[in-house]
């Protein structure tokens, strides 16, 4: 009797040193990385680190991951692991918007944002109702998008400067990315703070978000209380293509283009990112504040690879080894605390 | 009077049993008779060469979904041994750098497979993460640039595998049907082979019927990537060249052929033949497609239309399951008949 319950308490006592490190630890590692960029500028082995332009580099590349990261964190948290569709919803959504632009700006950002929730909420009901393998669901739906804008617009890269006259929606698409609040905040980073404390908001003071954190760590026992499972997950979703959708409009505003090629990438940053940050892909832990500092330390590692001379393509394979190390590590610990069966 | 629906059922299961056959000779005999250059030795000869390595890589991946897992980074795979296969052949020769790609090939999947058991993360976590690093190694090496090989010696090889040695049976098809009836065999008719659906069926009993269900888990994902490997190489060989996207619309095409050709997510269903089948009768819709004048992008549209819907079904086939899972049809029924006999 004894025993059961210590394994019992053992498996709910909440670790303050673990709890400390998941909130805290990876700005820490991010703190490290900033100073590694400064060490590695100090001895000479890079420059052009601690400038202004270079630091402002990194916060609009993260603020841009971070808007996507904010949202997949929810699909994380619900225990579906990751949105694959990621890319081809950046690039749809970003055609769509320069497509819809002759109609002005704002039916244009209707339009686009219409169109990201659609195929959000087509993920979240397979998903969520049919119960279908959300890796593969999602991947599919990467590829039927990719289908519809090589079908409708083959291989066409479409410019919002040739596709109307009306300029002033033209400059205001320019502006999605370029616009910067006193001179220093631009939009994305702006609107990546707004989702990030509102996503933090949802997910920790809210009844929805303590929904989510059963449906992700136990989905039959949420199930069982009563909570409209269903409907949690394919909201996770459509939150998710949500801000994927705003992170489209984003990039496509900064490339001025849009085409199929717009978010590769972003799919496998992104789940870096929100592993790196401490959710768990299991679900049911973690938090979009961490998922923020995994996102900086992503943007810090990319640029100091990006500054010692490492091609993209070799970043690939370190990204894709920190990945696995990272995820591996969690899964031990969470383990050997008791605290997975998995 | 029962055993009129009984009759009913059992031929739909017989149907859904054996559907990719059906549908394969659906497609066949649609495809001869409409679509205008199809039925002749040098399309058919064509398809067969074009199917071999996504049946190749099929192969794999059916064992490893019958596991219960799932093997995403296949399509890399393929690229990265073709690419090492071609690379070093310069300096060493095929005779060497065919089996250094394999060998790759072997290391890809013991890695994958032992963190899946060994580290216990999800499969298509980890194989999404090698999948990164495979892309970026290939690229490394190639500098993102294709790779081909030219000298007499090479495209003697490449013609020797080409060229058809029976009638239209190239020697890289035969090779192709040698590994399916290899694999088929192996499945079905070995212990080891049956292990992989009693591990796909049910974790706990085969690890209680006294299986090494961790060896079994790693030598299914050592044998897709192997698999991966050798159609990359093969490919590449017959072609004398690689390009670095080469791989990577076939994890499209091998996940949905695998799931139309029967074998489950879940595991401890399906058969290597069946995804083999199933390759064939997408290929044959494919270049359908393309012989009735519709272009590239509608396939790329089809092919991933043909996904999703499989996909879809497969999972509403078992939520359906899931919903009716113990109650007994037949009575259900019977109290349909008698509630209907009642007079109101």
């Amino acid at each position: 009797m004894n025993r059961t319950i210590d394994t019992d308490t053992r498996a709910l006592r909440t670790n303050r040193f673990s709890a400390i490190m998941n909130s805290v630890g990876v700005y820490a590692i991010a703190l490290l990385f900033l100073l590694l960029g400064m060490l590695l500028q100090g001895v000479g082995v890079i420059n052009n680190f601690m400038t202004t332009q270079n630091l402002m580099n990194i916060v609009d590349a993260v603020a841009l991951l971070g808007i996507v990261a904010a949202g997949m964190a929810f699909i994380t948290y619900s225990g579906h692991y990751a949105d694959m569709s990621v890319p081809t919803t950046i690039a749809l959504t970003g055609i769509v918007s320069v497509e819809l632009l002759r109609f002005g700006f704002f039916f244009a950002m209707a339009g686009a944002i219409l169109c990201g929730i659609l195929i959000g909420l087509i993920n979240g009901i397979v998903v969520g109702k049919f119960k279908a393998n959300p890796i593969i669901w999602t991947l599919a739906m990467n590829y039927v998008s990719l289908g519809i804008i090589r079908f409708v617009w083959v291989n066409k890269q479409i410019y919002p400067d040739v596709i109307t006259d009306n300029v002033r929606a033209v400059m205001l698409f320019d502006n999605i990315y370029r616009f910067r609040l006193f001179n220093v905040l631009s939009l994305p980073l702006i609107l990546m703070l707004i989702l990030v404390a509102a996503g933090q908001f949802i997910l920790k003071r809210t009844p929805y978000g303590a929904q989510l954190k059963l449906t992700g760590s136990a989905r039959r026992t949420a199930r069982f209380t009563g909570i409209n499972v269903e409907m949690i997950v394919a909201s996770a979703y459509v939150i998710s293509a949500f801000t994927t959708t705003v992170a489209g409009l984003a990039i496509t505003s900064l490339s001025r283009v849009g085409a199929w090629y717009n978010g590769a990438g972003y799919d496998f940053r992104a789940v870096t990112a929100i592993v790196i940050g401490g959710m768990t892909l299991a679900g049911g832990r973690g938090s979009i504040v961490g998922v923020l500092g995994g996102t900086l330390v992503i943007g810090l590692m990319n640029n100091i690879m990006t500054l010692l001379g490492i091609g993209t393509f070799s970043q690939d394979i370190i990204r894709g080894a920190i990945f696995i190390l990272v995820v591996g590590i969690n899964a031990k610990t969470l383990r050997s605390q008791g605290r997975d069966d998995a | 009077m029962h055993n009129k629906p009984m009759d009913k059922s059992k031929l739909l299961a017989i149907g859904d049993r054996f559907r990719i056959y059906i549908l394969f000779l659906v497609i066949f005999i649609f495809m001869s008779l409409f679509a205008p250059r199809f039925f002749n030795s040098y399309n058919l000869t064509t398809i067969l060469r074009t199917v071999s390595m996504n049946a190749t890589l099929a192969l794999g991946f059916s064992v490893v979904m019958i596991c219960g897992h799932l093997d995403l980074s296949i399509g890399r795979t393929a690229t990265f041994a073709a690419v090492i296969a071609l690379l070093l052949q310069k300096s060493v020769g095929y005779g060497l750098s065919v089996p250094i790609a394999i060998a790759a090939g072997v290391l890809v999947g013991l890695v994958n497979g032992l963190l899946v058991v060994k580290v216990k993360i999800n499969s298509f976590i980890v194989t999404i993460g090698t999948m990164t690093i495979l892309q970026g190694a290939t690229y490394t090496m190639t500098g993102g640039n294709s790779v081909s090989l030219s000298g007499s010696n090479v495209f003697a090889i490449s013609d020797f595998l080409s060229r058809p040695l029976l009638p239209m049976l190239p020697p890289r098809v035969i090779l192709t049907i040698l590994f399916v009836l290899l694999f088929h065999f192996f499945v079905t008719h070995t212990q080891w082979g049956r292990n992989f659906y009693l591990l796909g069926g049910n974790k706990m009993t085969a690890w209680l019927a006294g299986i090494h269900t961790d060896a079994v888990t790693v030598s299914a994902f050592i044998l897709s990537s192997t698999m991966a490997a050798v159609g990359g190489i093969l490919f590449a060989m017959e072609s004398s060249a690689a390009t670095l996207n080469m791989g990577e619309n076939s994890l499209m095409y091998v996940v949905s052929a695998t799931i139309i050709g029967g074998t489950a997510m879940s595991g401890g269903k399906g058969g290597v033949l069946k995804s083999v089948i199933a390759i064939l009768s997408l290929e044959m819709l494919y270049t359908g497609t393309i012989l009735f004048g519709l272009g590239n992008e509608v396939k790329i549209f089809i092919s991933g239309l043909i996904l999703a819907f499989v996909v879809l079904y497969e999972a509403y086939a078992s939520y359906k399951h899931e919903r009716t899972l113990g109650q007994r049809s037949e009575l259900l029924k019977e109290v349909a008949m008698l509630k209907a006999r009642v007079p109101k």
